[in-house]
């Protein structure tokens, strides 16, 4: 019998194949289970009334934004639109859509697959909904943008984006409406404009960082200056200015010959040091790319690109990171806005990752870039615009051609500690960026200052 | 009838922590239930020590007899070896039977001799009896002391058996209450499966325990475990399955009884082999003459109402005509006859389209053949011949390649036939967590194949991974016992038909479960007890018959009577 029972060896073959099968099915589970779990086919993530499972939603006061009972606040649905997401899954950003796991409930332990109270979630945000609604009535019937968050701990305060719409009435023209035009889309992070002047930030950076005697750089501005076969033209005549005065004042003579003498290659490798032509990842979205391509400009063009009217393009999102990054000195905190998912007895599904953006600039040229942009607001903007928080700003009036307004932008920081914010405003045919956007930044960064 | 409850009653958190903590339960005891199970099982093996000695009358010396089936020999493999250049390599073999010891000659040169006179047939021993193998006399020689009290098996225990038994009906019990809540509406009406279900295991308990006096449940009480989860499980998706299920599982039973009854004489069995062989061969025949093609496989003949798949039972069969007692493979020592009907119901299974089952045939052929012949050629011939018939296969039949197409890939087609089935299973066992959403609750069940192919998804996503998981241990550890019993049952019969049966159950778990979570091609294979099909159940029972007659306790009664 011994031969036979030596024989059965091959039994043994299975049982491994067998046991090694399910321990990698159970890793397999244990590491995609909440992806899996979160396919929309997955019927469990929707109630009887084939909405999708979602909790409560609060923002970071504890004001509530939305409830699997109650549905949209009342007040904050519009300006929240785009952070939440819509019933239908037609904005692909937003909670709804990006923490549709941990929404349902969803942990290893318990899938989420059980129902009942003792698995809805509770889910916190770290806007105001109080400063994302000023926000939103502010901007009106226009196309735009705010964002501002914490760049010391990356919490983000305010981000609201236009046109938006009533999730429960869904206007019916909203796919031809002009006025709908991007409703979907959360304009924050995936949509770019023409910068205009606030680009002169990134041209300032590459001549503080490539032209050793930056400081002492002057020209002459009889508002206009030749280059290549072309012009430039500035609004005003600034007379001999360097290139300090020549950011506050947003001269584009300084910067488009600044530009051209540094060369199309290094700008380039400042602009994309700096972020251009790269998209981050933002609470698992992917923002648009800022773009900055001079490699086929002529020699105007250039200088065009310097001031930023040429191709160049750059979303809200980058612009705040840019400016938190300054004023942080060199690396600020990673923006985020989910705080913390949490399931029944606070059981924690999801907290927030605190980390650095990957958006690194030289100490250096921060801390110049700093001093100066704190200046804008100290000698030229008015410290009346943001009392007693110690601001620095860029403001642009961004030409877009065909018959259109110009595009207003505003960005900058607080350097205040008990305020620690960057912001980006952006309003399209909005006219000119210190009335537009500056005056939205104010206010807004007022109310901010007063939570 | 269904009692209206309000829904604000099941979302209420106390609510859902009750019926989680009852789950919990549930899972705790079938862990406890199966690893008692399988304690009891091992300590039931009989010791290893010398049944009766063999006393060499030139020396004096004793050899030890350890085993229930010696094969005598100068081989180095045999169970007692004779290194005299007299004795044959493979000469006899000494058996015990329920009459005595028998010494049987198997194709040796010099023939074997009893008390001088030389054997022409198996000869019944008695102790004193000379055996002459070649110059050698060998005095059959009982052991002197009785056997130690340490040596003695574990007393039986029969309050721990009835314990396990109604720790059995309380998780069908949970499972039941489970069922009744189902869809946030209150209904009774699973109580009458679950009664069924009851007297199935107490009717089947009182029958071995108490009419036939047996001394071990084990292996009926994990058959009627993984039944009653199966029919409760698919209570939740549709009652009539369920009713069916618990039917077929009745039948199973009475199979089950059966099988023990005919493998209590080996020698019996060994000689039925070419019948079995050719009831196998009808069985396909009519099947392939009068057979529906369902889903692509001719694998069904209907009877009225009733739906069978042959198949199934020829796997019962196939390894009745496999298996062998050792004097038998000893003599035979080619597979030819058995490789031929392998080879027909492979070729069969091929023709009408099944080849998970193929499949399954073929490894079981390939473990029985190993266990009879021991020879890595014939294995190696085997696989290489399916090989060229899987690859013909891939040429001649685009749809089979296709499975293969999306193996490994299923999340890039989750809207096609590539991907749909395993992406969903995927999904609903992640959804279900490592407790399941309750039973009723989920929703894989409403998918094509949801309750055969796609059961073990179903019974992740309503009874959880850990629940799901701790039933597939069950088919690891049948194999395990299996290979711990090789060398301590009756007969090579049984050790054969058990390992293959073990191995049969475990390979087509493996093949179902690995198929709907992407680890293999999917194939339409059932998962044993819980999927859906009457035929396959009533089959399963079957083969846990040949596990259950490996188990010497079975036939154990009989036993004490002489020496």
């Amino acid at each position: 019998m011994r031969t036979v029972g030596k024989r059965s060896i091959f039994l043994y073959l299975i049982i491994f194949v067998f046991c090694a099968g399910m321990v990698f099915l159970a890793a397999r589970v244990f590491l995609n289970g909440s992806s899996w779990a979160s396919m929309p086919f997955n019927a469990h993530l929707y109630d009887d009334h084939d909405e999708q499972r979602r909790g409560s939603i609060c923002d970071r006061n504890g004001t509530l934004l939305y409830s699997d009972e109650k549905g949209f606040a009342d007040s904050s649905r519009e300006a929240l639109l785009h952070l939440l997401g819509d019933r239908e899954g037609n904005i692909s950003t937003g909670v709804f859509s990006l923490y549709s796991a941990e929404l349902s409930g969803y942990n290893p332990l318990t899938g989420n697959a059980r129902e009942g109270n003792l698995f809805k979630t509770k889910t916190r945000l770290t806007v105001s909904s109080q400063a994302c609604e000023r926000a939103y009535e502010l901007l009106g019937d226009r196309s735009g943008a705010v964002f501002i968050y914490n760049y010391r701990t990356g919490e983000v305060l305010c981000s609201v984006s236009s046109p938006s719409f009533d999730p429960d009435h869904v206007p019916e023209d909203i796919e031809t409406n002009s006025s709908f035009e991007g409703a979907y889309l959360d304009k924050t992070i995936s949509e770019t404009f023409t910068p205009g002047s606030i680009f002169k930030i990134i041209t300032a950076a590459c001549a503080i960082e490539n032209l050793p005697n930056w400081k002492s750089w002057k020209t002459e501005c009889i508002g206009e200056t030749e280059i290549g076969d072309g012009c430039v033209t500035c609004l005003e005549h600034h007379g001999e200015i360097g290139i300090r005065e020549g950011l506050m004042y947003s001269c584009n003579v300084v910067f488009s010959e600044l530009a051209v003498e540094l060369g199309g290659e290094k700008l380039a490798k400042t602009a994309e040091e700096l972020g251009f032509n790269r998209s981050f990842l933002f609470e698992n979205a992917h923002t648009a790319k800022s773009a900055f391509d001079v490699s086929n400009a002529k020699a105007d063009e250039l200088g065009w690109a310097g001031v930023g009217q040429y191709s160049n393009r750059v979303s809200p999102y980058h612009m705040a990171v840019l400016m938190g990054s300054i004023a942080s000195g060199g690396e600020t905190a990673q923006p985020y806005y989910v705080e913390r998912i949490s399931a029944a007895a606070e059981l924690p599904l999801y907290t927030a990752e605190k980390r650095s953006a990957p958006l690194r600039i030289r100490e250096t040229t921060a801390a110049e870039l700093r001093t100066m942009l704190r200046q804008n607001v100290t000698d030229y903007y008015g410290e009346y615009l943001f009392p007693g928080l110690d601001a620095g700003a860029k403001t642009g009036t961004a030409e877009v051609g065909q018959d259109k307004d110009d595009t207003a932008w505003m960005v900058g920081f607080l350097e205040s500690p008990e305020t620690p914010y960057a912001f980006a405003v952006v309003v399209e045919e909005g006219g000119s960026g210190y009335r537009a956007a500056g005056s939205i930044a104010s206010e807004l960064l007022g109310i901010l200052s007063e939570e | 009838m269904n009692i209206p409850v309000s829904l604000s009653f099941f979302a209420r958190g106390r609510f859902t922590a009750v019926m989680l903590l009852l789950h919990l339960m549930a899972v705790a005891l079938v862990i406890h239930i199966i690893v008692r199970c399988f304690i009891s099982l091992r300590k039931g093996r009989r010791i290893q020590n010398a049944v009766i000695f063999l006393t060499d009358s030139a020396g004096g010396a004793k050899i030890p007899v350890l085993y229930w089936e010696n094969s005598i020999g100068r081989e180095k493999t045999c169970d007692i070896i004779l290194p005299d250049p007299s004795v044959s390599r493979d000469h006899a073999v000494l058996k015990r039977r329920e009459r005595g010891w028998i010494i049987a000659d198997t194709a040796s040169r010099g023939g074997t001799f009893v008390n001088g006179r030389k054997i022409d047939a198996e000869t019944l021993l008695r102790p004193g009896d000379r055996i002459g193998i070649g110059t050698l006399e060998l005095v059959l020689t009982p052991r002197d002391e009785p056997a130690s009290p340490e040596q003695k098996r574990r007393v039986y225990s029969g309050k721990r058996t009835f314990m396990t038994v109604l720790e059995t009906t309380a998780v069908f019990f949970i499972l039941t209450l489970e069922a009744c809540l189902k869809g946030n509406a209150l209904s009774f009406k699973p109580f009458l499966p679950f009664v069924l279900l009851s007297a199935l295991v107490f009717g089947v308990y009182f029958y071995s325990v108490g009419l036939l006096k047996r001394v071990s449940f084990e292996i009926e009480n994990i058959g009627l475990l993984l039944t009653g989860t199966g029919v409760l499980l698919l209570y939740g998706v549709d009652p009539h399955t369920a009713y069916i299920q618990l039917a077929a599982a009745a039948l199973g039973v009475l199979l089950f009884c059966l099988i023990i009854w005919i493998l209590e004489l080996p020698d019996f069995v060994s000689k039925l082999r070419i019948g079995f062989e050719i009831l196998g061969v009808m069985l396909f025949a009519v099947t392939f003459v009068f057979g529906t093609v369902v889903n692509g496989a001719k694998n069904w003949i209907f009877i009225g109402p009733i739906s069978v798949q042959p198949s199934e039972l020829v796997k019962v069969v196939f390894i009745f005509a496999g298996a062998s007692t050792l004097d038998r493979l000893q003599t035979h020592q080619n597979l030819i006859e058995f490789i031929a009907f392998a080879a027909v119901c492979t070729g069969f299974l091929f023709l009408m389209h099944d080849f998970g089952s193929a499949v399954i045939f073929f490894f079981t052929f390939l473990l029985i053949a190993f266990m009879r012949s021991g020879s890595i050629r014939t294995v190696i011939l085997a696989v290489a011949a399916a090989a060229i018939g899987i690859f013909l296969i891939l040429q001649f039949k685009p749809y089979v390649a296709l499975r293969f197409a999306g193996w490994g890939h299923v999340w890039e087609y989750p809207y096609d036939s590539l991907g749909y089935q395993q992406t969903r299973t995927l999904t609903y066992i992640a959804s279900g967590g490592l407790f399941g959403s309750g039973l009723g609750n989920g929703y894989l069940k409403n998918i094509f194949a949801g309750d055969s192919d796609l059961v073990f998804g179903v019974l992740c996503e309503e009874l959880g991974i850990i629940f799901a998981f701790a039933l597939c241990s069950v088919f690891v550890l049948l194999a395990l016992y299996t290979l711990s019993d090789v060398t301590r049952s009756r007969s090579t019969i049984y050790s054969i038909s058990s390992c293959a049966a073990a191995g049969l159950l475990l390979f087509q778990t493996m093949v179902n479960i690995f198929g709907v979570t992407d680890l293999l091609p999917l194939t339409g294979v059932t998962l044993p007890f819980i999927s859906a099909g009457g035929s396959s159940m009533v089959c399963v029972w079957g083969l846990l018959a040949f596990i259950k007659a490996s188990d010497e306790r079975t036939y154990g009664a009989r036993r004490r009577k002489s020496i």
